[in-house]
């Protein structure tokens, strides 16, 4: 493949030769407001469409080109506008004003390795504005995409700050392995994931400012991702920054500031009512007498009024964020720059949950001559993620007993935050709780100590650079290099203050870790366009890449503060350990061409090819395609015979096929059986036992993908339109196949050894509907719908492996994977209701028999029984004489969602704009696992639900949950997970509106400003949902492929409001 | 013009020669460097001395001999009361009901095999490169030592999931002897109790010919396996096989004829005269074979998986523990033939919180107390009971080695062979020994099974009898559903 490449450049620059010069054109371009345009390229063009000559106009919009005797045509180009050809003929001089153009035709997209006209793109690609998303108040700009364009999903999995999205394109491509999409900026790939480790989450794609993007673009099929090819299969996005334009230097500042709180909290018991019910469930419970007796008193406040905590407000806070960014754009005809900087604090609904970001970016690009052009780019982010602690909400986490969401749920409303006397209401490690007699220690702590003297943050430095050089040695050849890196490093800080909590026994635990991830690359493409007899486009693209990571993290974990003020590392402890110790290389190499061809902009042809070769598969090199076709039928003299176009200004069909891969997360030394080194009574090891089973066959994961579509374009435009079809078959899914413990192979980081097993398919359908249907002189309203349909099956996993099973925080398992399902098929026990002569919870088992669950059974009676007097022990069909999940639990329903999308309308009116954007999600289910907890009967307090809802008294039918017996963790679903507590999820939410004012420009300019805009903001601020939890977008696994649709013990989501400036110098 | 098409060509080609000169292609085979890749452990003598230790580290484990292994030992049976009821920490191995895919079923036969793969592939290993790396005396050594622990592993698991070997049962353990580290080899049988017996003591027999005399310090004659250290654990294994012929003969090759009993032989094992010096981090020639831990992360037994954690009170009762489990008042302790006063064992019981706790492992988190996993008295006692049972008399020397273990502790008693009317109240006078000497040392269990007896009621908890669900353990459920030959008990 190289030396193909190398051959071909030669080639193409030997048979370079320059044209003779006779004549000149001169002129001015302006824009349609007669402003000159600098920048715009012009180029003669032979009548078969040969070039000749070109240039570029000056910062006063005029040019000066030398033209040959076959000079037939000029070109006129610039991003943005619509291209003109002007007919020479014999004139010297030229006057063009450019127009913006309709979207279709003057539209570019990022297709990897360079751009292509959107109305040229046969494969399947969505495109963002940068300016949709600039404003809103998230750290990260993939938060904001959610709604925004057909074939992507985006879930906020929690309200706390800066955790990754569930991001899909097209459906979950992966069961082991990320399902997130490759993400490219400004050529080069970026992190994805979180690579912190305590329990503030970090996004590496929040180092990149909302504002300074420029465009997204979304490769979906195989045909626009195959570039890309072992990475493509969860497809590719294309971040563009934003670039200077040429023109006296413009400054921009552009700030906000907003508030947000959280929404849906679950109301609990109040003191009164928490004594109340839970005396009447001990009584409920007959073994709770005598010596084993419990019983609750108020405890006192200083002034001598009951205590009645709502543990909430300590937790939770109004969060006061604000954002400021700077930036200066100018340039001349030869050289553009672009500088940003930008400053945000934005805190969480958590208290002491903080995001702060420092950034700047800056950006050059200059032409040395007609061939040379080089430029590059440098962007710093400094980060700072903070968090007193496990708020329970990250992936992992949700059953942390010092997870502060989950303390505002689970202890009782009668203890105390503080004692009389100012001191934290402490046990141990636990929250006091004198006034709980008959049990000595909650086992939870206080919340507040916490939140005060813990901290769990993480600082994040970022560094995405590249410089490039580009040569066109001939106006149809381009060659261009570029080298990049991406640096992400990170430092961990945590600190478990000794006072309560985790801390308490080892006496405070101080963790530091420092994590640096490191990535080069250097691409080298060369790209011909070339038109022949007027009418054969032909662009052909050939490259190579090398990209390296990576990794390094070293660390040390003390325990046992030498001193009780102590809280940081390089403090005095007792005990020293080493903590979080790693290295990791891999490389990618890699050789890709691309082939794109139309004729007469009507039929169009693409190929793409790419040759990959990975260090961590056993089978190193895999080849990865995509080809693609279209055809513009509103360009052929029949449709327009039958005169369709004065309907459709535009009507093409397109369809692709493709094969690409999935590496993303597999592991540096995958091929090998690793040794690692362990210690026996202090002398050094060299384990197996501790080590890892390797593959040396291990190859990529492959996806095969079809996708057809129709886009057209009604009434000159103003309805547009896409619809397809796709079909992604992935197989060879990598899965660590656990192997009989008798094997003896170790299991301390993977399952088993990893195998190109398992396979799955997602199909579905997506449409996109833009339209301006009012368009008049002060009003215009652009709308745009779009829905995906997507059905996930997972259709073969590996021999001797009947299922997977996806635990939430390695406790709770409701995710099952299975052939013939949708990935993580929720998979629970089914009930039915309550009994209502007995008040006991219904099981019903495996055979579809009902069983009656009491958690205190009097003697003679079971606790499982077949008849509700719990007189008839069960049994059930294998022997057992209880209900359990591996038994009884059945294949319920689908947690990945069916139909995704959005709907937003901009409304115009003079200096006003209004922006509301509406996104939804339907078809699937949730386990709000956290409902288990509200209504559990141990000492845990309860949403007040319970009141109404639970059985008290014979005869009382369709009750929520049984009798309250105190201790009993089983009939409402703590112990185990069931179908009463899974809920259809489906929710349309108000995610953005938005009101803007553009301040007439006879104001602006008396107090010398170029532009000024005020606008007001909310997110989040209605939704409609069946979901009975604070909000059915939650995802408790975070990114796990096949841990979708749990909510346990989850942090609210935040309702936003943001005001803010934007004013242009 | 030309020149500057000249120049074009030349920087183009430049480009193209620094691409093509840049790519790295060894960059696409790395290295672990923080591993060693499997195909090349066997590279030096360093790395095999290396593999040899982690194949005790293995067996060292926290879920493993290091800690839960003995633990079970003795919750299974009579002498201690769960207070916690965690699951996590064994409330259904103490309870008898422990489900197949209990955490301490599943675990403690995955850490087993890990243990017995990694002395197969090391075994595997040796034979076919490592011997000749460190040499044929040293590759002998090593294989040895890989061999008995091995053995440690297979009789630990028969110790749980499978009837006694008296009782003739055809389910033992899938036997499995030869290295695995590919996918694929999920299926293999469970062979009969007696061939994995017949194994045991055919690797014991080999780790005896291969293993060295003695090493260098009393720390390694503690912590590896040598000649004698096989010949105890023989000693161990045949008692439990009812071969009380073959326990004599070999317990007489590291028992001096009398008093005071010695190994005469190697090591020269021998009882210390203070008990309380046998525990902590000793390493006298009483500690036959020791865990050792030490503070660092990963070299002691790990969360919720210290003897110290399981046994010792918590802080607020004055001990170092988690008050997981108390000694029951009905247990051993009230044996009053063990006497209060003078008997220096008793100083292990502590009471804190209104509860009996046993304090033998004192050192508090991360729990660094060496685990004692044979120490000399039992090989005293087995052979006093083998000559019991063998010449079912009142024998001297058997009465004369019980007494050597209760003289230790207690001057105020000595027995002889006045002191017992029959056979029988020799021989359970040297169990009762047992079980007072070894109490929290994981060898009650394993007493009780080997005599097929009913495992007494304790507490809340019912009596379990050999004909009972929950004498043994049944299958972990992990095994059976990825080893389809394999089936439950």
């Amino acid at each position: 493949m190289r030396k193909h490449l190398c051959f071909l450049l030669w080639l193409c620059l030997a048979v370079c030769q320059l044209h003779a010069q006779t004549k000149s054109a001169t002129g001015t371009v302006t824009d349609e407001k007669g402003t000159p345009l600098p920048a715009v390229t012009i180029t003669a063009l032979t009548s078969d469409r040969k070039v000749i000559s070109t240039t570029v106009t000056d910062i006063n919009g005029v040019f000066k080109l030398s033209l040959s005797e076959n000079a037939k045509t000029l070109q006129f180009t610039y991003i943005g506008l619509e291209e003109q050809f002007l007919p020479i003929g014999g004139r010297s001089s030229f006057a063009i004003t450019m127009k913006t153009g309709s979207k279709n035709l003057s539209e570019v997209v990022v297709v990897g390795y360079g751009s292509q006209r959107k109305s040229e793109v046969t494969g399947s690609v969505a495109s963002v504005k940068g300016a949709a998303i600039a404003e809103t108040p998230v750290q990260s700009f993939e938060a904001s995409l959610a709604g925004r364009s057909s074939g992507v999903q985006i879930t906020v999995p929690s309200g706390i700050v800066n955790e990754p999205p569930v991001f899909r394109v097209r459906g979950t491509n992966s069961i082991s392995l990320s399902s997130y999409p490759l993400v490219i900026i400004d050529g080069v790939p970026s992190f994805t994931g979180d690579y912190t480790s305590g329990n503030a989450s970090a996004n590496p794609l929040s180092s990149v400012n909302p504002n300074d993007i420029e465009s997204i673009d979304i490769a979906k099929d195989a045909a626009a991702t195959a570039i890309y090819g072992s990475r493509a299969s969860n497809g590719v996005v294309f971040i563009t920054t934003k670039k200077g334009k040429a023109g006296r230097a413009k400054v921009t500042y552009d700030g906000w500031a907003g508030w947000n709180k959280a929404y849906g909290i679950p109301k609990m018991l109040n003191a009164d009512q928490y004594i109340q019910f839970k005396t009447m469930a001990v009584a409920n419970n007959p073994s709770l007498t005598g010596a084993s007796a419990i019983s609750f008193k108020y405890a006192k406040n200083a002034d001598s009024s009951n205590v009645n905590t709502n543990w909430a407000d300590y937790v939770y806070r109004t969060g006061f964020s604000h954002s400021h960014n700077v930036n200066v754009s100018g340039g001349n005809d030869a050289t553009t720059y672009y500088l940003s900087t930008g400053y945000t604090t934005q805190e969480g609904l958590v208290r002491k949950n903080d995001f702060k970001r420092i950034n700047i970016l800056a950006n050059i690009d200059t032409r040395l001559n007609k061939a040379i052009s080089l430029g590059g780019k440098a962007s710093y982010s400094n980060e700072q993620n903070l968090s007193a602690g496990s708020s329970g909400s990250l992936n992992g986490e949700a059953y942390n007993t010092g997870a502060l969401t989950r303390l505002t749920q689970v202890l009782p409303s009668i203890l105390a935050p503080y004692n009389p006397n100012g001191s934290y209401n402490i046990n141990g490690s636990a929250a006091g709780s004198s006034n709980i007699t008959g049990i000595s220690s909650l086992s939870y702590p206080n919340p507040i100590p916490i939140i005060d003297l813990s901290r769990s943050n993480n600082e994040v430095n970022h560094i995405q650079s590249n410089v490039y050089l580009q040569v066109k040695p001939l106006s149809w050849i381009t060659l261009k290099t570029l080298y990049g890196i991406d640096y992400l490093l990170i430092d961990n800080d945590v600190f478990l203050n000794p006072v309560n909590g985790d801390g308490y026994t080892p006496n405070g635990t101080a963790t530091a870790t420092s994590n640096k991830n490191k990535t080069w690359l250097w691409t080298n493409t060369a790209q011909f366009d070339y038109t022949f007899g007027e009418k054969h486009n032909f662009s052909l693209l050939v490259g190579n890449e090398q990209q390296r990571r990576t990794s390094a993290t070293w660390g040390i974990q003390r325990q046992g503060v030498s001193d009780p003020n102590y809280n940081v590392i390089q403090a005095g402890f007792t005990v020293n350990n080493p903590a979080n110790n790693s290295k990791g290389e891999n490389y990618l190499l890699s050789n890709f061409g691309r082939l794109n061809y139309n004729f007469d902009k009507k039929y169009f042809l693409a190929g793409t090819l790419r040759r990959d070769e990975y260090s961590a598969l056993g089978q190193k090199a895999g080849i990865f395609y995509g080809a693609s076709a279209g055809w513009e039928i509103a360009q052929e003299n029949f449709w327009k015979s039958v005169k369709l176009d004065h309907v459709f200004s535009s009507f093409r069909i397109r369809g692709s096929y493709g094969k690409v891969g999935n590496i993303n997360g597999i592991g540096d030394f995958s091929p090998y059986n690793q040794y690692y080194s362990g210690l026996y009574g202090g002398a050094a090891t060299l384990s197996y036992a501790l080590g890892t089973v390797g593959n040396s066959n291990l190859k990529w994961e492959t996806s095969k993908q079809t996708d057809i579509g129709i886009n057209f374009g009604v009434l000159n435009d103003r309805i547009t339109g896409q619809v397809a079809y796709y079909n992604n078959n992935v197989d060879g899914l990598i899965l660590y196949v656990n192997q009989a413990p008798s094997a003896g192979l170790p299991t301390v980081y993977y399952a088993g050894p990893p195998l190109n097993v398992g396979s799955m398919y997602n199909r579905g359908l997506e449409l996109n509907l833009n339209a301006t249907p009012v368009q008049n002189k002060d009003f215009t309203w652009n709308t745009g719908f779009n829905l995906t349909i997507n059905n996930n099956k997972v259709t073969g996993l590996a021999d001797g492996l009947p299922s997977i099973q996806t635990a939430t925080s390695s406790l709770e398992t409701v995710n099952l994977t299975k052939p013939g399902y949708a990935l993580g098929y929720l998979w629970v026990i089914r009930t039915a209701g309550v009994d209502a002569g007995t008040g006991k919870r219904i099981f019903v088992n495996s055979a579809g028999q009902k069983v009656y669950y009491q958690y205190y059974a009097p003697s003679g009676q079971f606790n499982y029984s077949t008849t509700p007097d719990g007189l008839t022990k069960y049994v059930s069909p294998s022997g057992g004489t209880t209900i359990t999940q591996a038994a009884d639990a059945v294949m319920y329903r689908n947690p990945l969602p069916k139909y995704v999308g959005g709907w937003s309308n901009t409304f115009n009116y003079k200096g006003f704009t209004l922006d509301v954007l509406l996104t939804y999600q339907a078809g699937f289910y949730v386990y709000y696992g956290t409902n288990s907890g509200l209504h559990d009967q141990r000492f845990w307090n309860n949403a007040t639900d319970i009141l109404t809802d639970a059985w008290t008294d014979k005869g009382q039918t369709g009750k929520k949950y049984a009798r309250p017996v105190f201790n009993d963790n089983v009939s409402n679903g703590s112990a185990m997970p069931m179908d009463m507590n899974i809920f259809k999820g489906d929710f349309i939410k108000l995610r953005t509106i938005s009101l803007s004012y553009n301040l007439p420009s006879a104001i602006v300019q008396r107090v010398k400003l170029s532009s000024a805009r005020v606008y007001v903001s909310g997110q989040n601020l209605g939704i409609i949902s069946g979901y009975p939890g604070p909000d059915p977008e939650v995802a408790s696994n975070g990114n796990t492929t096949s841990g979708q649709g749990v909510d346990r013990n989850t942090t609210p989501n935040a309702r936003t409001i943001t005001v803010g400036l934007n004013v242009g110098f | 013009m030309k020149m500057r098409k000249n120049k074009y060509i030349l920087l183009s080609l430049a480009t193209v020669l620094l691409i093509a000169s840049s790519c790295k292609r060894q960059l696409l085979n790395p290295l672990p460097q923080t591993s060693v890749a499997d195909l090349n452990v066997f590279s030096s003598a360093a790395r095999i001395q290396a593999q040899v230790l982690s194949l005790y580290g293995a067996m060292k484990i926290g879920n493993f001999y290091g800690g839960r292994y003995v633990i079970y030992g003795d919750i299974k049976a009579d002498n201690f009361i769960n207070e916690t009821s965690n699951l996590v920490t064994g409330s259904d191995v103490w309870a008898g009901n422990p489900t197949n895919s209990a955490t301490a079923v599943v675990n403690l036969w995955q850490y087993a095999y890990l243990t017995i793969n990694t002395c197969n592939l090391f075994i595997d290993g040796m034979d076919s490169i490592g011997t000749s790396v460190v040499g044929a005396s040293l590759g002998k050594n090593y294989i040895a030592e890989a061999k008995f622990v091995r053995a440690m592993s297979y009789y630990a698991l028969l110790q749980y999931y499978t009837l006694p070997y008296g009782n003739g049962a055809q389910k033992g353990l899938p036997l499995r002897l030869s290295g695995i580290k590919v996918s694929g080899q999920s299926n293999l049988a469970r062979s009969p109790v007696t061939d994995v017996y017949t194994q045991i003591i055919a690797d014991l027999n080999d780790a005896e010919a291969g293993l060295p005399a003695s090493y260098s310090s009393a720390y390694n004659n503690t912590t590896r396996a040598h000649v004698n250290t096989a010949i105890a654990l023989k000693t161990r294994v045949f008692l439990s096989m009812g071969r009380y012929d073959s326990v004599i003969a070999a317990a007489n090759r590291i028992v001096s004829t009398a008093a005071p009993f010695t190994a005469t032989q190697n090591v020269a094992f021998a009882l210390q005269t203070d008990v309380t010096k046998v525990y902590g981090t000793a390493t006298t020639t009483e500690n036959v074979l020791s865990m050792p831990m030490t503070s660092t992360t990963g070299d002691n037994p790990g969360t919720q998986n210290q003897l110290g954690y399981y046994f010792g009170a918590t802080s607020k009762n004055g001990g170092v523990g988690n008050g997981e489990y108390s000694l029951n008042a009905k247990g051993v302790i009230a044996d009053s033939s063990w006497k209060s006063q003078t008997d220096k064992r008793r100083s292990f019981i502590f009471t804190g919180g209104g509860k009996k706790w046993l304090n033998k492992y004192t050192a508090p988190s991360p729990y660094t107390d060496y685990v004692p996993v044979i120490r000399y008295p039992e090989v005293l006692l087995s052979l006093a009971e083998a000559i019991a049972r063998t010449t079912n008399s009142i024998d001297t020397r058997a009465v004369a080695l019980l007494n050597a273990v209760r003289n230790r502790s207690d001057a105020s008693t000595t027995f002889t062979p006045a002191s017992f009317t029959t056979v029988t109240d020799l021989t359970n006078a040297i169990l009762e020994e047992r079980n007072i000497e070894f109490l929290g040392e994981g060898l009650r269990n394993n007493d009780l099974m080997r005599l097929q007896l009913t495992i007494p009621t304790k507490g809340s908890a019912p009596a379990k009898g050999p004909g009972d669900v929950g004498y043994i353990w049944p299958i972990s459920a992990v095994e059976l559903s990825l080893n389809t030959l394999c089936t439950d008990n």
